[in-house]
Formats: C-alpha cells, sequence, structure tokens
C-alpha cells in the first residue's frame, strides 16, 4: 500500500475546531482546566499541544495597510518521514515506530519509558510526556481507525474538508494544484508546506500566505550534532529503567532485539501496571463527563 | 430557507449579513466553501471582523443596526443603474403595481401614523394598490408611471446614497462600490446570488424590516426561486424551523395558520377574517384560499370525532388572543414581573441567561408559583433561586426539574433551516429517569385529563382532545407523525378516487373542510403517506438537473419542494433563465404530449402563464411594497433604541411603531453616559444559553471564560490591554469580563465624529463547570414593531479596566 498523509488547508479552514474535540473525544483525552488565553485575540485554548491535547487550532491575526487577517493553523504532528523522534528513542525495539504502511508516526505505549527524548528532539514541538504515565503522548495519526477503513477523527469531523487524509502522491499533487489556484485568486503568497521539508512530511499545509505568519521554520535542518547528545542521554535513562526492571546494561550495549526479548517478562509485569491505571484513569474520565 | 444548504454551492455570489456563519453554521461552510472553490464571490458584512470575514473576498464593517441604510444603498444603486433583472420584475413582482393615492412618506413617516397611539392605521394611510373597476390593481407595464411601486421604491431610497449610506453605517465609500459591483452584477439571467443571515439581521427594533429589505433586493435582481439564490435564514437550533411549523410561537397554529383572536368569535368569522381573497381571478393561486381546509383538518386533528360540523369543529375550543396583549418573550416576562403569571414551563429553554435584560427577567421568576424545567442538565434557570447575590430564603418559587433525553436519546424527526425533515432514531437509552419531551408532554396530559374529568372550569377542550399515541409507556411517534401529516376520518371521495377511513392523505391538496381529514399541520401533509415516513428515506440520487437537489433524501415542505418559489425560476414560457443550473422547465413532450413540468416540484403544476408565480399571494406577485407590516411598506433607517447619533436621514429617531415598556427596570441609557455601541453574539464553541456546553470539558477548555472584543483603539483610549478585567455598564447593570483587544474591532467614522463598538458573547451564566457573567444582563427589554424579537444586537454601554 502506498504511504498516506494528512492535507490541510487553510484557505479552507473556518477555525471552528471541531478537530479538536473530535480527537479528543475519540483517543479518550481529557478536557484541559484552561484559563482565558489572551495571546492573538485570546481564541486559541489550550495554549498549546500538551500530553492530553494532541491536536490545536492555531490563531494569527495581523494587519497589513488597515486589511485585518485572521489566519488558521491546526497544529499536530506531522509524522516526519526523517522523524528526529524515532531516531533518538533509545527504547529497543523504538517506541516510537513508523506505520509499516501508512508511514505515520506514533507512540508504543507498551515500550515507552517517558524519558522524553523525542520531546527534546522534535524541531515542532509535538510529543508530550505524560509524567504520571511515563508515557511519551501525541497525535497517533488514529492508525487504529485508518486499519479499519475510517478516515482520522479531525479529516472525518472537518466540516469544510480542510483537513483531509489518503494517499500521499495524490495529496501532495493536490496541494500544488490548489497552491496554482489560490495565486490565481488573489492569494499572491500561497505556498506548500511539508513537501520539502524533512524528506516530506505526512502531513502538509496549503497556507494562502507567507509561512512566517503560522511561526514555522522554512528550513529544518536534520542535524545528528543536535540530535546524539539527545540520544546518548536517553540511553542512559532507558539503561536505568532497564536496571530498575532487572535488566542487565548488555541489552542497550549488545543487541536491543535480545535484550528487549529477555526483558519481556518484566515489561509484561509493567503493563499489567499501566493497564490497571489507564482504566482507572478511563472511569474518572466517564465520571468528570456524566 | 427559500433554497437549503446544499444549494449554497450552486451560488455566483455569497452575502453574508447578520450572520456569522461560519462560528453559528459552521457546517454551513461545507458548501460555502464549495461556491468558493468555484469561484463565487464571499461577501460578509459584519460590525467586527469575524472567521467568517476570515475566509471572504470582500469584507465591509456596519456599524450595529443600520442594516437598511447600506441594504437602501444597494437597492438604490441597482433602481437608478436599472440593474435588475426587468422582465422578472415585470412579471412576478408588484413593481409595476400603481399605489393608492393617500399613501405618502415624509421625512421618516409614512402616512396614517398616529403619534398619541404609536401606532399606524394603514387604511387611512392608504397602504394599498389603486385597485381598477373589476377590484383588481391597476399596472404600468412600462414602469415608468410616478405612483408605481418601482418608481415609489426609486423615490424612497433616492436620499440612500454611498456617502449617506457611509456616514450612517460607518462603512467606507469604496467598501460599498465593491460590494455593489459584486452583488448588483448578479441581476442577469445567468448569474445567482445568495443571501445567507441569521440574528444579527433580525434581532433589532426593525428586524422584520431587516430581513424584508433583503428580499426586496433579491427580487430587484430576480434572484428568488433560482438555484443558489434567495433568502436564506440560518435557523439557531438544529429543529427551530420545525417548532416554528409547529406553532412555537404564540402568533400563529401549526402550518402557519393565524391563531384566533377575540374577535374571530365562530369557525365562520376566524374564516372570513384569515381566508384572503383572491385578485386577477383564476391567474392568481392564492393559495391561502384554502385555509378553511387546513383549518378545519387541524380542529379534526385535535378533537377528532368531538369536531363536528355542527360545534364548529370544536373551534370555540380553541384559547383566543385579547386583542392589545403581548404574548411574546418579553410580554410574557413583564407580566410574569407583575404577578400576573404563576406557573412556567421552560422546555430545554435557560431564559436566566438567554433572556433579554436578564436581572429583571431572574426576578421575575421568583414571582412565579411554580417552575417546571426539562433539560439536560442543570440549567441557570433552574438555579436562578440560589443565583449570586440572592437569598434563597427570599425565593418561594417551587422549582421542579425534569431530566430529558437528548436527541440520540429518543427516536423523532427535525426540521432543518432548509425545511427538511429529516427521521432520527435512539441510538442508546437516556441515562437515569431521563424522559423524551413526547413522553413528559403524554404523561402530563394524562394526569390533566383525569383531573379535569374530575370536574373544571371549561373541561372539554381537554377532556375531549383526541388522544391516541398508543399503549406502550412510551408514546408512539410514528402514531404522532402519522397525525401530523392527517389521515381520513371517514372514506371519502375526491378527484375521482375513494381514500379509505384511516389512510394517509396523500397531500394536502386532498384536505377538506367537511370533516373528512384530519391534519395536524398541513405544511406536513405528504410527508408519512401510505408509501411510508417520507422522512426517513435516504437515497443520495439526484433530480434530472443535478443541481443537488436529492428529492428522495429525507423530505422537505412543501411537498418536497426543495426551492421555493421556483416558477418565479423560469420565463413566462416556462423556460429556465439560466439553462446550465435550471430548477424546473415545461417539457412539451412529457405526459403524452399534453406537457408537464421537470425538475423539482414546481410551485403548482398548472401549464406555464396560466398561473402567476407566488402563488401564496392574493395577487400572484411578490411584494415590494410590504403594505402588511405595521411600520411601514418600504424598510426605513431608523436607529437602535439606544443610539449614539442622531439618524441622519430623518427627523425620526426610531422605529415610530414600536412598544417601550415603562414599568420597573426597563431604563435606558443615552450617549452622553453610554456612548459606545455594544452587540451580543455567539462563538462556534458554545451553544445558545450554554447549559449543553458549559457542562463539556471538552468545550469548555476551548472557551472557558465570558470576554468581550473590542478595537485597539479603544484599548488605548481606556488603558486597557489583551487579557484584563473589563467592566462593562449599561442602564440595566454591568458585567466583567477578561479583554480580547483586537484589530478584527474598528471604530466607524460617522460624518467626521468617532464611534466605538464592542462585542460580547451571550453564552455565560453562573452554572456549569464553565461560568461566567451573563452579557444578557447588559440587554434592554426593546423588542421589533412586528415581532417583539428583543434588540439584542445593538445597544448602548461604557467600558472600564476593572481595579
Amino acid at each position: 500500500m502506498a504511504e498516506h498523509t494528512f492535507y490541510y488547508d487553510g484557505s479552507l479552514c473556518i477555525a471552528c475546531r471541531s478537530c479538536q474535540v473530535a480527537c479528543k473525544q475519540w483517543n479518550y483525552l481529557p478536557g484541559e482546566k484552561t484559563e482565558f488565553f489572551a495571546k492573538e485575540g485570546g481564541y486559541q485554548n489550550p495554549s498549546d499541544l500538551s500530553p492530553i491535547t494532541w491536536t490545536l487550532m492555531k490563531f494569527h491575526e495581523q494587519e497589513t495597510q488597515g486589511e485585518v487577517e485572521w489566519l488558521f493553523r491546526r497544529h499536530h504532528c506531522f509524522h516526519c518521514t526523517q522523524a528526529a523522534c524515532i531516531e533518538v528513542c533509545p527504547v529497543e525495539p523504538k517506541a516510537m515506530i513508523r506505520h509499516p504502511e501508512f508511514g505515520t508516526v506514533h507512540v508504543d505505549q507498551n515500550l515507552c519509558i517517558g524519558c522524553g527524548a523525542c520531546v527534546e528532539a522534535c524541531p515542532y514541538g509535538v510529543p508530550h510526556v505524560n509524567y504520571e504515565l511515563e508515557k511519551s503522548r501525541k497525535c497517533t495519526g488514529c492508525y487504529d481507525r485508518v486499519a479499519n477503513g475510517m478516515l482520522p477523527a479531525c479529516a472525518k469531523t472537518c466540516p469544510t474538508k480542510a483537513i483531509r487524509y489518503g494517499d500521499k502522491g495524490e495529496l501532495y499533487a493536490l496541494a500544488k494544484q490548489r497552491v496554482k489556484e489560490l495565486r490565481q485568486a488573489g492569494w499572491p503568497d500561497a505556498n506548500v508546506y511539508g513537501p520539502d521539508q524533512l524528506d516530506g512530511l505526512h502531513s502538509i499545509y496549503v497556507l494562502p500566505v507567507k509561512l512566517e505568519t503560522y511561526e514555522l521554520p522554512a528550513k529544518v535542518e536534520w542535524e545528528y550534532g543536535r540530535l546524539e547528545p539527545i540520544k546518548r542521554k536517553a540511553q542512559e535513562k532507558y539503561a536505568a529503567v532497564l536496571r530498575e526492571r532487572g535488566v542487565g546494561l548488555a541489552s542497550v550495549a549488545g543487541g536491543g532485539i535480545s535484550g528487549a526479548l529477555v526483558a519481556s517478562g518484566v515489561v509484561a509485569a509493567g503493563l499489567k501496571k499501566l493497564a490497571d491505571r489507564k482504566a482507572a484513569r478511563a472511569r474518572e474520565e466517564a465520571e468528570e463527563q456524566s | 430557507m427559500t433554497n437549503h444548504w446544499t444549494d449554497i454551492a450552486n451560488s455566483d455570489c455569497i452575502m453574508i449579513i447578520g450572520s456569522n456563519a461560519a462560528e453559528n453554521h459552521p457546517l454551513s461552510f461545507k458548501w460555502v466553501m464549495k461556491a468558493v472553490e468555484k469561484g463565487a464571490k464571499l461577501i460578509n458584512i459584519d460590525p467586527r471582523f469575524t472567521r467568517t470575514s476570515s475566509k471572504a473576498d470582500i469584507y465591509a464593517p456596519l456599524r450595529s443596526g443600520t442594516d437598511i441604510a447600506f441594504i437602501g444603498g444597494l437597492i438604490r444603486h441597482v433602481v437608478e443603474n436599472e440593474l435588475y433583472h426587468k422582465d422578472y420584475i415585470l412579471n412576478y413582482t408588484d413593481a409595476a403595481f400603481i399605489v393608492d393615492e393617500k399613501f405618502d412618506f415624509s421625512d421618516g413617516l409614512f402616512s396614517g401614523y398616529d403619534a398619541s397611539k404609536r401606532k399606524y392605521d394603514s387604511a387611512a394611510g392608504g397602504w394599498r394598490y389603486a385597485f381598477d373597476t373589476d377590484g383588481n390593481p391597476k399596472r404600468d407595464p412600462t414602469m415608468q408611471d410616478p405612483r408605481c411601486v418601482l418608481q415609489l421604491l426609486r423615490k424612497h431610497y433616492a436620499s440612500y446614497t454611498p456617502e449617506k449610506m457611509s456616514e450612517v453605517t460607518g462603512m467606507p465609500v469604496e467598501k460599498f462600490h465593491e460590494v455593489a459591483n459584486a452583488f448588483c452584477a448578479t441581476g442577469t439571467p445567468e448569474k445567482s446570488a445568495t443571501i445567507m443571515y441569521a440574528m444579527g439581521t433580525t434581532q433589532h427594533t426593525y428586524g422584520t424590516q431587516n430581513v424584508r429589505s433583503y428580499a426586496m433586493l433579491q427580487l430587484l435582481l430576480g434572484n428568488i426561486g433560482i438555484a443558489g439564490g434567495g433568502i436564506n435564514a440560518l435557523r439557531g437550533e438544529s429543529n427551530v424551523q420545525g417548532s416554528t411549523d409547529y406553532a412555537l410561537l404564540y402568533h400563529i397554529l401549526p402550518g402557519y395558520l393565524k391563531t384566533p383572536r377575540a374577535s374571530n368569535t365562530s369557525l365562520k368569522a376566524y374564516l372570513k377574517k384569515w381566508t384572503p381573497k383572491s385578485l386577477y381571478g383564476d391567474k392568481s393561486a392564492n393559495w391561502w384560499q384554502h385555509t378553511p381546509k387546513y383549518m378545519v383538518s387541524l380542529l379534526k386533528a385535535y378533537w377528532g370525532d368531538r369536531a363536528t360540523k355542527d360545534n364548529g369543529f370544536a373551534y370555540d375550543y380553541l384559547p383566543k388572543l385579547d386583542e392589545g396583549t403581548i404574548y411574546t418573550h418579553i410580554g410574557m416576562f413583564e407580566a410574569m414581573d407583575e404577578d400576573r403569571i404563576k406557573g412556567l414551563f421552560c422546555f430545554g429553554q435557560n431564559p436566566a441567561v438567554a433572556g433579554p435584560n436578564a436581572r429583571k427577567e431572574r426576578r421575575a421568576l421568583g414571582k412565579l408559583d411554580w417552575l417546571v424545567a426539562v433539560d439536560l442538565w442543570q440549567t441557570d434557570t433552574m438555579d436562578f433561586w440560589k443565583r449570586p447575590g440572592v437569598d434563597p430564603k427570599t425565593i418561594d418559587t417551587e422549582v421542579f426539574v425534569l431530566p430529558a433525553a437528548s436527541s440520540i436519546e429518543k427516536e423523532g424527526s427535525i426540521s432543518n433551516s432548509g425545511r427538511w425533515m429529516q427521521w432520527r432514531y435512539k441510538a442508546v437509552d437516556p441515562p437515569g429517569v431521563a424522559k423524551s419531551d413526547l413522553w413528559i408532554v403524554d404523561k402530563l396530559f394524562l394526569a390533566l385529563r383525569e383531573r379535569y374529568e374530575q370536574g373544571d372550569t371549561f373541561p372539554e377542550p381537554i377532556v375531549n382532545l383526541h388522544w391516541n399515541y398508543g399503549h406502550e409507556d412510551e408514546p408512539d411517534v410514528h402514531m404522532v407523525a402519522k397525525e401530523c401529516n392527517g389521515y381520513a376520518m371517514r372514506d371519502y371521495e375526491m378527484k375521482g378516487k375513494t381514500i379509505k377511513k384511516g389512510e394517509q392523505i396523500p397531500s394536502f391538496a386532498w384536505l377538506t373542510d367537511d370533516g373528512s381529514t384530519c391534519s395536524g399541520n398541513w405544511l406536513y401533509c405528504n410527508s408519512y403517506t401510505e408509501a411510508g415516513n417520507m422522512a426517513a428515506r435516504r437515497d443520495d440520487t439526484d433530480a434530472a438537473n443535478g443541481i443537488g437537489l436529492y428529492p428522495k433524501w429525507a423530505w422537505c415542505w412543501p411537498v418536497n419542494r426543495r426551492i421555493i418559489y421556483n416558477r418565479a425560476s423560469v420565463d413566462t414560457q416556462g423556460k429556465p433563465w439560466n439553462d446550465k443550473k435550471w430548477v424546473i422547465r415545461w417539457n412539451e413532450s412529457l405526459k403524452n404530449g399534453k406537457g408537464g413540468w421537470e425538475g423539482d416540484v414546481p410551485d403548482g403544476g398548472w401549464a406555464p402563464d396560466t398561473k402567476y408565480a407566488f402563488i401564496m399571494k392574493p395577487t400572484g406577485h411578490a411584494q415590494l411594497f410590504g403594505y402588511g407590516r405595521v411600520d411601514g411598506p418600504f424598510p426605513t433607517h431608523y436607529e437602535p433604541v439606544e443610539s449614539p447619533v442622531k439618524n441622519a436621514m430623518y427627523s425620526q429617531q426610531n422605529n415610530p411603531a414600536i412598544k417601550l415598556w415603562a414599568s420597573e427596570m426597563n431604563e435606558l441609557g443615552t450617549a452622553d453616559k453610554y456612548p459606545i455601541v455594544c452587540t451580543t453574539y455567539r462563538v462556534v464553541e458554545h451553544w445558545q444559553a450554554g447549559q449543553m456546553t458549559r457542562n463539556l470539558t471538552w468545550v469548555s477548555e476551548l472557551m472557558p471564560d465570558m470576554f468581550i472584543e473590542m478595537s485597539r483603539e479603544l484599548g488605548r483610549e481606556k488603558g486597557i490591554a489583551n487579557g484584563d478585567r473589563v467592566k462593562i455598564s449599561t442602564a440595566r447593570g454591568s458585567i466583567v469580563a477578561f479583554a480580547v483587544v483586537t484589530p478584527r474591532f474598528k471604530p466607524f467614522k460617522l460624518n467626521g465624529k468617532l464611534v466605538h463598538q464592542i462585542g460580547v458573547p451571550w453564552h455565560w451564566g453562573y452554572s456549569g463547570i464553565a461560568v461566567g457573567d451573563s452579557a444578557n444582563v447588559l440587554t434592554p427589554h426593546v423588542g421589533d414593531a412586528n415581532t417583539m424579537i428583543p434588540e439584542y444586537k445593538a445597544f448602548l454601554c461604557d467600558v472600564e479596566k476593572e481595579v
């Protein structure tokens, strides 16, 4: 199967934020206790992504020569091809994994140790560690829905089809076409974001105005120099976790797979604990909602 | 809506005015953006730059409450430049009709005004056409007669020049021209434009006239009845259209039949008063001539066999309106505050937050003996007796809370803005002891009947009520729907066909005034026939014209007609104005060469040119001259009751026909104390008075707190920055909110004078998980002259930084 991508067209988006709510609903993420957030018109809330907010509408107000523009950007994981988060993940096998069919990136919640390396490495500030669960949390690309023939929750709910999801080649082509149309329709600075970054993102944007408006980096460098120390520190943490679980350091140094196999019994016990905690949390959420 | 949601995609030009559709009707933007992607122009008129404006090709600001000055400017532009669709207005509107010589207009007042009563006498004022000897309106087909409607219209709007318009509205003249050029270019047969509007239009003391001004503009451009055209009211709840069709409002019975007045002392008198006579003989379909059939069928639905010819079909059982009493929301709360109402049922209503002059309405609730509140959540209205600042010991009202089932916890239908009746199924059981509204009403009625059977004053209307919805605990909603459609009360013959007793009536053309039929709502007759429940249909095949009518998807009133007034989409020979987006067309080869219509269900099946297009009007012509309104035949610019400026167009400041309440807590503010214009609105993240969203964490996190939006200029003037706490005061009260200081609001320049406007959302209250001050503490108890809808959208305030 061909790779997939998310697609977001800022010229169609009305910032209704139904994607934000649908994401929480599908993924059983609790609401955040927020306060009025006065940045740029006060509409952006929560203020940033978090362990329980995986997609977020960003608002940008600007005024040029008396004409106001109010621009929106759906912020979530870009599911990069050159994914720094995967590179630095110290767990073996990797807890940060690429879906073998769709090409999207998600965290294997069973394997993740919540070391935070992905948080530090991500150029877009996407993953966040839930320190209570000791797990990194972020957009999963709704691989659980997609694998069952459904659209991701955000794309399904979007009323204007500003968010789409599908074949990467097709949507990359659509983005190019759409930019051409927008430039003809009076948006001379319309541009595509994603195909040229990190070997091609699996979440691309059609943006009606210049990139700078959206506080997005045009160039995202793949810097081993920056990632190396993050990775090394994470590996030390992983080693410490394994020690805590009674597994030798050898599992890190000497070939991950056998090491992980050795650790599997211990991990299974940990998983049970996690499942119990998850169930308790789900109960709390249910109570909160009722 | 004259058209429907899907049809918006057919438009070449969309003007959204008095509506923030992207935020309050986000799904409408599915169709708006489809049109835009195909190259349609999107125009947005609003006092502030909204999420709707962010998608517009042209955004033009306008001070709250000045729609008529702006639309009047467009009408002038169309008439002076002859941009109207000439054949359309000549054949389908009253543009060529001659008006009675007594009719006049001078300095903001129409002829026939009685200042002592604050009322017009329309008969004395000559608000009618001039009639020929046959009793039909005189016409001048050249439309040059100075007394013809088109020329009177030209005269009325002659003073609405772009410069004057700008002086009143604050819209820059060049913006006006941009809008005028884009919108008024659709007066040609091959182009269509639509107007989407909502409460920003209606919630004014001249809200009805605001709507009329849009309709008139669209008629002039030939945009009514065609694909991608119309005037489209975006209803604020999923079933507001349905509840209006079913007589939510006091002045109508189901199907827009008039509520009897005390002076309509018998069925005969009622029918005589409210059944209009046809003008122009057979050529005018004058559809309301069928009023007797619809009324008698309704009475049969209410009282069944107890409604007989001998007892006037039990007409006497109907409650009658006292002349001069105002039964609207404001009128009801005024009466409550005067201790004249003892009990109140609130079904899914939260007036403690949603009603105007909320402090007064909360006080009025405390004068009730009992309040029954039916809702999904604990609402601010249920909690009014323990609201902040009130000692519960001082309130005697007994409050009963009935938990209700939500839309997915019961079966039934809703009717959306596009008049589509759509059947919904029950997905899950309601939680706890929550019950459907139908169950609640059923049990309440059965208990009342039992009580009245023991004897009371005039028990007949209740004990004789025809009430048969099955024998289960939950009433059979299908039996309700079938009764709404109507069925035969006995075997009867019509059009050579026998309909057996108990059979469903095929359509309202089969209803009778002799008691053979019942129908709970004639407009819905055809929705549940012998073929089954039409509203439950889910076949998405399009009609032959391919314009997205989807005639087999759900059902639409009347008789599944998806675009009403569609006889105006063709010329007098039945040929579509626009072949590419035709709605209906006459095809000679149909019906064995007799000819027939194809496409949408036509506004009557008669051959072309045998009937006039606007079949609901006695003359068969749409009215540019609206003599039926209480405040004048032509929309006229007046200032809101509270305004920062003098009316720049006339010495008459306000709508002269509005009611001003003299009772307590009805203070009005003036510009010297309250110089800033305030308006209220909603945000996409919350729903109405908030009971359905301020109790949910997922939406409360998006919009947790009450806020006020203001311009950077006003922020500087008042020393207020983003995120500050701000006190907003009016003559009714004051509230505190977080400040959003934004370039999306700009002060208006009115004839050189700088006027500020601010805005506040009205979702918040003291109950729920997201709480905040209620905007309606600020709003006044004044309403539209025709409908009494409150003037929520334009009033005066002052703001200061809270210390």
